[in-house]
């Protein structure tokens, strides 16, 4: 069982992470921001934004997972349980 | 087959001596070079450190962030020249759209910084940044696919590569698209991007850049005894061709005809200029035009101020033109933008487009020692003033790539 800080940090760190990925501020970004609908993400976004979750958290994450990430919830989550199968 | 009549109705230029028509032509008719110190990277290593940078060209006021981080800075080059010439063209977005719109891009080097930044990613034993857009932003037809995206131009769309000839083999290409009614109208042209790190060094290899380091603009001396190679350069050039009739129905600028386009392999080395091969291409630029020697007004030379294709080009017009060879005003272009590879075609296209319009010739600066294989009138005085000359007056470009691969095109004025 991950403690709060540690489960508060993966969320901070994602969070920058699609900032930075999808080049928009952190004010706008809530769990139920969806990557495609409302950031305008597409198929390459997804990669590259799985591409640093698995550098940074330093996970493998399966092809069939990364269509899976809608929404900052959805990544959130897909982390932690990637985090906690390595 | 009916030959339709090809017009050039608008212009886009990013180039080391400004970007826009406006600011490329006022320092080529000035004889302005663009030529300086590279600054981008650490050069102590290489032997020659300038180049053709565009310094001009701000990508954040073409596009935002997200759309650089996607981008090369070939295709950014590509889609600000596309931008500016659909602009100047009288197009209004809605107009380029669809399947009567081609799209023939010539580069040489593709998006080769972004091929380094991941070659360097891949080499750093994952230190490196990866990234999921290497090859869409990479890839060779990167520029003209973006192209085709921003504009919807959804015909023809082929991206020709062969060398320093891509660019004019792209608007022969996209004239015959035309001519023969296989498009309405096409955005053609070239861009290249390569002065990078590299590339830099390779080019170092063959010993064919100019080493004049400490005079930039002087550096480039094409046609003059004292030359001493290229320099290498950046840039995108493109025009919008369309028929003659489309032009004129809609009311639009003319700039100038595409009379003729001739394609030749000299087929012998796979960098040593074959006279043979470009005087042919030459020859089938004219004929494609049903021009004859005697009616070439200005010749914008390959001139790339390395010892052997300065010396075989002077061969080759003298083997087309016979004893005329020595009346036509001959002029580089890249004496004062360096070597755009892949570009270089398309931006002397314009070049001599201008020099057609405004009846002002572009010298060849920093000629300086007369060279007996050298022997004809390279316009070494500076720009010349031709508006003597009645009537509309035509014009050559020629363009030489490494390969073998020469690319002539021939254009006239359009009198109104």
């Amino acid at each position: 069982m991950m403690t709060s800080e540690a489960v508060q940090s993966i969320e901070v760190t994602v969070r920058s992470i699609i900032c930075s990925e999808l080049r928009v501020e952190p004010g706008i970004l809530t769990n139920t921001t969806h990557l495609m609908k409302d950031l305008g993400a597409d198929s390459l976004d997804a990669l590259n934004i799985a591409l640093r979750l698995e550098e940074t958290f330093e996970i493998k994450i399966p092809d069939e997972a990364i269509p899976n990430f809608l929404t900052i919830e959805d990544i959130i989550t897909g982390v932690r349980n990637h985090m906690s199968h390595t | 087959m009916t030959k339709r009549r090809v017009v050039v109705t608008g212009i886009g230029v990013v180039s080391p001596v400004g970007v826009g028509t406006e600011k490329f032509w006022s320092a080529l008719s000035a004889g302005r070079s663009g030529i300086s110190a590279i600054e981008d990277f650490d050069t102590s290593a290489l032997r020659t450190t300038i180049a053709g940078v565009c310094r001009d060209f701000h990508s954040e006021e073409f596009f935002d962030e997200r759309e650089l981080s996607r981008l090369d800075r070939v295709s950014q080059m590509a889609l600000a020249a596309t931008e500016m010439a659909v602009k100047d063209a009288a197009l209004k977005a809605g107009d380029v759209g669809g399947f009567d719109t081609g799209v023939i891009l010539g580069t040489g080097f593709g998006g080769q910084r972004s091929i380094e930044d991941f070659c360097g990613a891949f080499f750093s034993n994952g230190q490196g940044r990866r990234s999921a857009i290497a090859i869409p932003k990479s890839m060779y037809n990167a520029p003209s696919s973006n192209i085709a995206i921003r504009f919807k131009a959804r015909g023809p769309n082929i991206t020709v590569t062969t060398a320093c000839s891509s660019g004019a083999n792209a608007i022969g290409q996209a004239f015959y698209l035309v001519r023969y009614g296989h498009a309405e109208r096409v955005i053609a042209g070239g861009a290249d991007s390569p002065i990078t790190p590299v590339v830099m060094d390779a080019w170092k290899e063959m010993r064919v850049l100019s080493t004049k380091n400490e005079q930039p603009a002087r550096a480039c001396k094409p046609f003059s005894a004292n030359r001493d190679g290229f320099v290498l350069a950046e840039g995108a050039g493109i025009v919008i061709l369309e028929t003659l009739e489309s032009a004129v129905a809609r009311g639009a600028p003319i700039y100038a005809e595409i009379m003729g386009y001739g394609s030749t392999a000299d087929a012998a080395h796979i960098t040593f200029p074959d006279p043979e091969g470009e005087a042919t291409a030459m020859m089938r630029a004219l004929s494609d035009g049903s021009l004859q020697p005697s009616e070439i007004d200005y010749i914008n030379a390959h001139g790339t101020a390395t010892k052997l294709n300065d010396a075989s080009e002077t061969e080759a017009i003298k083997r087309v033109f016979g004893s005329r060879a020595y009346e036509i005003p001959v002029s580089s272009s890249k004496s004062m933008l360096g070597h755009s590879m892949g570009a270089s075609g398309a931006i002397e296209l314009i070049a001599a487009t201008m020099a057609i319009k405004t009846k002002v010739l572009p010298p060849t600066i920093n000629y300086e020692e007369p060279d007996p294989q050298c022997d004809l009138d390279y316009v070494t005085e500076g720009p010349r003033d031709v508006s003597r000359l009645t009537g509309v007056m035509t014009a050559m470009s020629n363009s030489f790539g490494f390969g073998g691969n020469n690319a002539v095109l021939t254009l006239r004025g359009i009198s109104v």
